[in-house]
Order: structure tokens, then sequence, then C-alpha cells
């Protein structure tokens, strides 16, 4: 009796590989041009520069201003903070409506749907000024406010707030999308059995569905702060003048001080941080496809 | 299934027709030209300009192109140099406003047609505050000016000097606001006049040419000071909008009572009701806020240089000029004395008798960066 696996059947020959190969060419290809070399190339051009002479020699220059200039340090402050705020909310919105999505059914579950995934189709400069008209100063909220009675609130606009409100607003439909996929992994009957032993909602919840769907979690959160992180139209709109965001940072002093090697440097360092929540993704995936 | 692959082939063959990269030659009698300006400054040429001028002028149409921005003109000036190497054709003709210093040595190399030369019959009537060399037209100007709530604060007791403002902001707390200087000119302005302040008024302080670092520090600095004094006092205890529309937008929710603002802005924003008819508009008269002319360039070896010529000759016109503020909300470029009299005296609020221009170049470097280290930061947001 033979084990030889049947081959045949699942069509692993030989002869397909080299197809498979090249079709995974172009996007590799596409990948090593447009965003490794350049990464490489801004590296160099970082730590590579134009010394009192005529040539260019290694030097930590610009990454040495970056941290010991209290400015630089706040807007990256600014942006660590924003990021974790915002992921934080994501996730305490988007799981209970996850949640709800998975196991609800009816019209009802479809109009909460087409609103969770609704923030999709609007474009962050329109959302952006929709955010002053309603959130802004005498905007909606404080007419809403006033007509009953209460007092003016503080409003968010062009404080830290102000980014934090919009890029909650605008990721709920990715990381909704992510985690109802994760939620789709856990099956009716494991849920039926656990509750046939008589576990209870939170019980479920933190046993059953929670483990179940972590990966998950991690890939929305690490998509969401790769998006964060290089946020530009929503902080630079709705945010404060100082400290700002990483985007407007750069962009800023790329376009503005007309100084790329600092814009540079700022990217660079932005993309240091981001490379490790790229990796916690690139990880589970890994952790996924691995037989 | 054979019609339908039918349709799939007329049409990809269809697709790819109009993806084709089309074969551009410029047309004897087709003027090419090229705006970096914003989208009202296209609308006026499309809707004004371009019907008046090929109704005067039969045989001569005018191909109107939005180039982007400032750096997207250059890059097209960049090709028509290029073209003025190897004596091809540049496919351009017109620039709708364009600094000719640039590209470097262009002016030498003969690129641009020398307007003070070129024998226009309305060159004369310019305004000759509007000049910046031979090389560039003056034809539309506009200039920051204050835009407030009349129903708050009557025209009566608008400021009408620097220090007036800076009371004024002070005993009205939370009631001012101006845009990062880097992000639009409204706020950029508002910020080179306190510059002006903290120096004596003087406008002949700052070059394009004179400034160092130790200078830039000294003169801007007691700028910084200026606007660090007011900071507390302004909108949100120190905010600032991040572009000329959002300071409109808070001035026209009623947030706050006043804002710097470009007069085309406020004109335009006022006749299209965006800002509501109660709003007022003052130009400090102790020295006004700083602004500036749109100057047409053209080029010498655009093939349809003589028709660009009529054009430029074209835009001089009373007709257009009188278009220009009325319809753009901008300053004419020609002298008020060939605008007609009622309008004259319509617009005489905001008819500048001077038009302080600050020097751009390693000044604007110095403010954008200096404007966000020393003033943005400086606030106790929560106080």
């Amino acid at each position: 009796m033979t084990t030889t696996p049947a081959i045949d059947i699942v069509g692993t020959k030989k002869s397909g590989r080299p197809i498979g190969l090249l079709l995974v060419a172009a996007p590799v290809l596409l990948v090593c041009w447009m965003v490794i070399w350049p990464i490489i190339s801004a590296i160099a051009r970082t730590v590579w520069l134009p010394n009192e002479g005529s040539g260019r020699s290694f030097s930590l220059e610009t990454y040495a201003f970056f941290f010991s200039d209290q400015y630089s340090i706040n807007n990256l402050t600014v942006t660590l903070w924003t990021t974790g705020v915002t992921a934080l909310l994501l996730l305490l919105i988007c799981l209970p409506i996850a949640l709800y999505l998975r196991f609800a059914k009816g019209r009802l579950a479809a109009y909460v749907q087409g609103l969770a995934i609704f923030p999709m189709f609007v474009p962050s400069i329109i959302l952006s000024y929709a955010v002053i008209r309603v959130l802004g100063p005498n905007g909606t909220v404080d007419l809403l406010l006033n007509s009953v009675g209460l007092p003016h609130i503080r409003s968010p606009y062009l404080t830290p707030w102000g980014p934090v409100i919009g890029l909650v607003w605008d990721n709920i439909p990715l990381t909704v999308l992510i985690l109802l996929s994760g939620l789709g992994n856990v099956s009716n009957q494991s849920i039926e059995a656990a509750r046939d032993v008589g576990a209870g909602r939170f019980a479920l919840l933190w046993h059953i569905i929670l483990p179940r769907i972590s990966n998950s979690i991690l890939v929305a959160v690490s998509f969401t702060v790769l998006g964060i992180f290089s946020a530009f139209t929503l902080p630079y709109v709705l945010g404060p003048a100082a400290p700002e965001m990483m985007g407007p940072f750069m962009q800023r002093t790329f376009r503005d001080l007309n100084d790329p090697t600092n814009a540079i440097t700022q990217a660079v360092i932005a993309f240091a941080f981001c490379i490790v929540f790229g990796l916690f993704y690139v990880r589970s995936v890994a952790k996924n496809r691995a037989p | 299934m054979k019609r339908r692959a039918f349709m799939l082939s007329v049409g990809g063959v269809a697709a790819g027709m109009v993806l084709l990269p089309r074969l551009a030659l410029a047309e004897a009698g087709k003027i090419d030209w090229y705006t970096g300006s914003d989208q009202n400054i296209l609308d006026f040429w499309t809707n004004i300009v371009k019907p008046k001028f090929e109704a005067a002028n039969p045989g001569i149409t005018l191909n109107l192109v939005d180039g982007g921005d400032n750096a997207g003109l250059q890059s097209i000036a960049e090709r028509a140099v290029a073209a003025m190497q190897t004596k091809t054709d540049p496919q351009a003709d017109y620039f709708e406003t364009f600094d000719p210093r640039l590209p470097a040595g262009g002016i030498e190399a003969g690129l641009w047609v020398n307007m003070k030369e070129a024998g226009l019959s309305n060159y004369s009537k310019v305004n000759p505050l509007a000049f910046d060399g031979d090389y560039s037209l003056p034809y539309r100007g506009s200039q920051v000016l204050l835009a407030y709530d009349t129903t708050k604060l009557a025209p009566a007791d608008a400021p009408k000097t620097f220090a007036d403002l800076v009371a004024w902001i002070k005993a009205n707390p939370g009631q001012f606001i101006y845009n990062r200087p880097d992000k639009g000119g409204s706020g950029g302005n508002f910020v080179r006049r306190a510059i002006y302040e903290a120096n004596g008024r003087d406008v002949n302080v700052f070059k394009i040419d004179n400034y160092t670092q130790a200078f830039g520090d000294e003169t801007l600095g007691k700028g910084w000071e200026v606007l660090k004094d007011l900071a507390g006092s302004l909108f949100d205890n120190g905010a600032y909008t991040s572009g000329n529309t959002q300071s409109i937008q808070l001035l026209s929710q009623g947030a706050v009572t006043m804002i710097p603002a470009w007069s085309d802005q406020a004109i335009q924003a006022i006749n299209t009701g965006v800002l509501p008819e109660t709003t007022g508009l003052v130009q400090l008269t102790d020295l006004g806020l700083p602004g500036g002319f749109s100057r047409s360039t053209l080029l010498s070896n655009g093939v349809n240089k003589d028709a660009s010529l009529k054009l430029a000759d074209f835009i001089l016109t009373e007709e257009i000029q009188s278009a220009v503020l009325t319809e753009l909300g901008g300053f004419p470029g020609v002298s008020w004395d060939y605008i007609s009299a009622d309008l004259r005296e319509k617009f005489k609020d905001v008819i500048p008798t001077t038009i302080p221009v600050f020097p751009g170049g390693d000044w604007e470097k110095a403010i954008n960066d200096g404007w966000y280290r020393n003033v943005a930061p400086n606030v106790d947001r929560n106080a």
C-alpha cells in the first residue's frame, strides 16, 4: 500500500509552478520598485549628507536634530497619542457593532450594516467640513443643545480631539468589516454548545468569541494604526496648529519650508513606528497561513 | 454570445482610442492658456473672458488649461525653455499668473515677452503700484482686509488702525481668528502686517534679498511677541484655522465676529450668500494689510504670440477690468481712473491707496517656520 499523496487531484504538478511565480512576480517587482527602493533611498539620503567639502559623508545630524527638537518631539507625541486613542475608541465602538451584525437578523441589521459601511464612501475632505458644521462652534450639536436649554460645549474643532473624532468615523467601515470576517470563524454550534452548559453572555464573549477573533482584532488594529499614523486631511483641517500630526508636519516641512532632508527624516521616523505594526500584521497573516 | 463578443471588442477599441495619447500640436489661432490659480479664476476666464474675447476676435479661440498649481506652470515653463533650445513648439502661449523670474535665466534667454515694449494700447492704464518688472502684465489684484459681522460690531466702531484692532481683540476675547500663515494668504498677510507693526510700520525694512538669520530673528522675533500677546484673546484661547475658507466658515456660522480675509474671496462670499449681507469690510488706514497683484506672462516662442498679445491687451479693457471687480471680486489691474464712476463709488471702502507687498523667498520660509515654533505652541489652550 502506497501513501503517495494524490498530486493529480490537488493539482500541484511541478509544471504549474513557473506560472505561479510569474503571476506573483509583477506585484513583487512593483513593491520593490515603488516601496522598497524609495525606503532605501530615503534612508540613504538622510544619513549620507553633503559635508562642508564637496562630497557627502555619513552623518546622523538630522535624526539628532529631530530628537533634540522639542517641537518635533511634541508632534511625534501627539501623533502617537492620536493613534492610540483612535485605535482604542475604534475597537470599543466597532466590536459591539460587529457582534450585533454577526448575530442579528432582519431588516434592522441590514440598515445598521449600511450605516456602518457608509463612511467608506465619504471623502475625508467632505467629512472634515461636515464635522466643522456639526461639531464646530455654533454647529448643529450646539444649536440642538441650546434649543433645549443646555449650555455650549467646547467644540473639538481645532483641538487634538477634532482629528480623533474624524478618524474614528472614517475608519469604522474597515474595522467593522475585518472584525465581521473574523466573527465568521465563530460557529453557531460552539456558541450553542457553550450556552447549553450555562455560559452567560460575558463568558461567551470572553471564552468563546474573543479567542477566535483575536487575530482579526490584531489585523484591524494594525490596519487602522497604519492609516491613522499617516493621516493627512483630517488632522490638517480639524487639528490644532501646534502640535501637529506627522502627516501635516512632513508636508509643511517639505513644501513650505522647502527642506526635503528633514521631511524625509520625519518620514523615516514615522516609517519606523509603522513597521512595528506592519510586522504584527505580517506575523498574524503568516501564522494563519502556516499548515 | 457572438453579439456579446462583438460589443466587448467594440467597447474595448473605443476605450483604447480614448486612452491613446493624442499627438498634441499647437494650432494656429488657438491660444494655449495655462493657469495655476484657484477654480474661481478659471471660472472667470471660462464664463466671461473667453466668450467676450472670441466674439471680439473671430478666428481666435482660447484653450483654457488648468495647470494645477504654480509648480505645474513651472514645469510647463521649463518645457518651453527646452523647446526654445531645440526650436520646437512649446505648445503654450499664455500664463495667467506667473513669475517671469522662473525658471532661472528665462528672461535672459528671451523666454518671456517684454510687455513694456510689446506695444499694448492699454499698457499705460496699468496701475503703477502693480508692476513687478517689464516681463509680466498685472491684470488683477487682491488684498487682505478685515471682514466682520455688522450685527455685532457697528461699522462706526470697526478698528481702523492696527493698535485699534489689538485693543478690540483684547476687549472681545474669542471673537477673532486668523489662519496659519502658510495655509492661506489671509492669515499669512495678517501675520505679516503684525510683523510690519512691530518694526515701525516701515515696508522698506524687508526686501527680497536682505534676509539673514540674525536680521530675521531680530525683526520677526518682535512680530512674534505681538502675535503671542494676542494668542490668548483669539477664538478658543488661541486656535488657528487651517485655511482662508475655514475662517470664512467660522465667520458665517457666527462663531467669531471678525477675520482677516482676501478681498476677492470675501466679496465673492457675500455675493454668493456664503457670508450674509450684513458682513462689513474694512481696511486699516495706518498701513493696509498686505496683498498682491497677479501678473500674466507670455511666451515669446509660442506659436500664437500675436494672438496672445491681443488677449493681453483685451484683459486691460474697461469691460474686463470692471468684471474683475464685479464678477471676481478682485481689484482691477488698471488704475481706478479707468473704472466707471459708479463702480468706484460702490467699492470705495476697499480701494487701496497702498498695497504693501511682503517679499517672499527666504522671508517666507522664515515666517512659516518661525510662526509654528514661536506663536502656535506657546499658549495655554485650556486657560
